[in-house]
């Protein structure tokens, strides 16, 4: 191992990250924190690369309140994407951008003609083109929105999850993440058909569509009766679905769900997943992205592990006495 | 008059602060926590809230609780027990440790030119002490009136050093029987008056029914369930006449008249 410690660098497509871990998009918002508590508590930035809140094309004023709360360890949101729309977006885009790492536009959209034409605006984007403004390293598709025709998700069907990732990929030579849905019956058949589509990084999972009930009314608790759920309670799951994947498509996973310590993102590696993303634990307060990737490398260097892809996929390796007929995969009571 | 916010791009930035317990008071199942926080204490205006940690093993998420009082590097926080964040920071003890992050939000304007008529009710009382005691210190002319339900939650004003408090509650075993806005029709309240309120939803509608049919403007504090506290994740709106608006940033002191739920 190197005296400078493990060695944490990753690659996602083109893009050649400083350490593994990301934000969930929706999670951290840099204008916000520094308008809050100064630009100092974004330096060092505790991200790999940023990916602001899910831009769609059109102004969005999200779902009636109440649109959070806390559940057993994790929380439930339905926030319903609310944003100032693209071109809005494209106007602070240099704040916004001005971290210092590759920043990932996330983008939602209520019909896939939405999506291309987010993308579309921000690819023909004067200062962008002109490269007067950071430039964006990539997109992240939120195929978790209800589509206005369906009122379905598109990432809940494999062909309609191709066809939207075969559409972006036209419109663009940028990293490509399409980022899956858990609520469908086998996620592996998305996943296989957003990589056969083009997509060149997949990251899993969203959250999980879920149901907080008010104790005395004994009615819905959020405004949009249903949320999704996120936070430790979802990351055995999250964990299952990555670990799953990860021998099932070639491209590279970012690996989410619960991660709260180093040791929840070294497990989504040991899964296979090449990066992870921070959601929820954003909320324990500004010093935990920080404090998981400190938290990595130690565990990391306590191991004797000089880099990452030394581990990565090490949950993958079935012992012999968990044997090859146990379709759910190892047991690890 | 000082604008909605208006401190927001001029006040020193928020911290995040590990800060020691130095007192703890306990009046019926409320309590009231002193922590040694100079930074947050020199930075607090009336009305700002702390995200607080939940000083309990597992996954919480930090909790928007309001300054009640701030003297020397002193800040104070009144909490009442309602669930799992609210009742273990209830269990804490001196030298006990919290993960402490403001000022955050809006605090509530000071114009010292006009009267002042300050209105809380159960466990919405917390921030108005920090605010009768900026308001008295600008020398503005101050009446401070409660409500309670019942004599046990009317032990909360035990929390407070508020000369001339007036209090009803709802049953009539402490104060006035009634609300506290009937309370309100009660005082001498002047046409030029501005009014602060903090407390349950249908005593802020209440309040505002009273001080629209008299004339009177003024300013609410708002509670809502949060996740970040500091303007990210969108968790907390409020609707108003400019649409959704966050509790956390935006507010949580609106213009009463602002407000569509309570109209």
């Amino acid at each position: 191992m190197s005296p400078a410690g493990p060695d944490l660098r990753v690659r996602l497509g083109a893009l050649e990250l400083e350490h593994p871990v990301l934000n969930a998009s929706g999670t951290f918002d840099v204008a916000e924190i520094r308008q809050r508590f100064g630009e100092a508590a974004l330096e060092p930035f505790p991200f790999a690369a940023y990916v602001p809140k899910t831009v769609t094309l059109e102004p969005r004023d999200g779902n009636p309140p109440p649109r959070v709360t806390e559940t057993a360890s994790g929380m439930i949101n339905a926030v319903g994407l609310a944003n100032k729309g693209v071109d809005a977006f494209l106007e602070i885009w240099p704040i916004q951008a001005a971290v210092g790492v590759p920043v990932i536009v996330n983008v939602g959209g209520r019909s896939t003609e939405d999506y291309v034409e987010v993308v579309r605006r921000i690819e023909d984007d004067q200062r962008l083109r002109r490269g007067e403004v950071p430039a964006v390293a990539g997109y992240e598709l939120n195929v978790s929105c209800p589509n206005v025709a369906t009122g379905l998700a598109v990432g809940t069907d494999a062909a309609e999850t191709g066809r939207l990732t075969a559409l972006i990929r036209a419109q663009t030579d940028r990293l490509v993440i399409v980022k899956l849905t858990p609520n469908v019956t086998d996620i592996t058949d998305t996943a296989r058909s957003a990589e056969a589509a083009g997509a060149d990084v997949l990251s899993l999972v969203n959250t999980f569509k879920a149901l907080v009930l008010e104790g005395s009314t004994l009615r819905p608790f959020l405004g949009n009766q249903t949320g999704g759920l996120c936070g430790p309670a979802i990351k055995p799951i999250a964990l299952r679905m990555v670990w799953e994947l990860a021998t099932v498509v070639r491209v590279p996973i970012i690996g989410m769900g619960g991660i709260v310590s180093g040791l929840d993102a070294l497990e989504f590696i040991a899964c296979g997943a090449t990066a992870v993303a921070v959601g929820a634990a954003n909320f324990l307060g500004i010093e935990a992205p920080r404090r998981i990737v400190g938290e990595l490398r130690d565990e990391l260097a306590q191991r004797g592990i000089a880099q990452l892809a030394d581990v990565r996929g090490r949950a993958l390796e079935r012992s012999p006495a968990t044997g090859s007929d146990n379709a759910a995969g190892p047991s690890r009571d | 008059m000082v604008s909605e916010a208006s401190h927001d791009h001029k006040s020193p930035p928020a911290v995040s602060d590990p800060c020691r317990v130095t007192g703890v008071r306990r009046f019926g199942r409320y309590v009231l926590i002193a922590l040694s926080a100079p930074r947050i204490a020199r930075r607090a205006l009336p009305g700002q809230f702390v995200m607080v940690g939940v000083p309990s093993p597992g996954f919480h998420l930090r909790r928007p609780i309001s300054v009640h009082s701030v003297s020397g590097e002193t800040i104070r926080l009144l909490i009442e027990p309602l669930g799992v964040g609210s009742g273990a920071l209830c269990e804490v003890t001196v030298a006990d440790q919290l993960e402490v992050a403001g000022p955050l939000g809006s605090g509530f304007p000071i114009d010292p030119d006009f009267p002042a008529f300050v209105l809380g009710g159960g466990i919405g009382v917390a921030p108005l002490q920090y605010l009768a005691d900026r308001l008295l210190a600008a020398h503005a002319s101050v009446t401070v009136a409660f409500g309670f339900r019942d004599a046990q939650q009317a032990r909360l004003v035990s929390a407070f050093d508020i000369d001339q408090l007036w209090v009803a509650t709802d049953d009539g075993s402490v104060g006035r029987r009634g609300t506290v806005v009937d309370l309100a029709g009660e005082l001498r309240i002047g046409p030029e008056t501005v009014v602060y309120a903090c407390g349950p939803w249908p005593m802020l509608s209440a309040v505002r029914r009273w001080a629209g049919e008299r004339g009177l403007r003024g300013y609410v504090s708002l509670e809502a369930h949060m996740a970040c506290g500091s303007g990210a994740c969108q968790g907390c709106v409020v609707a108003t006449d400019s649409g959704y608006r966050r509790v956390c940033v935006d507010g949580p002191v609106f213009d009463m008249t602002s407000v569509e739920a309570l109209a």
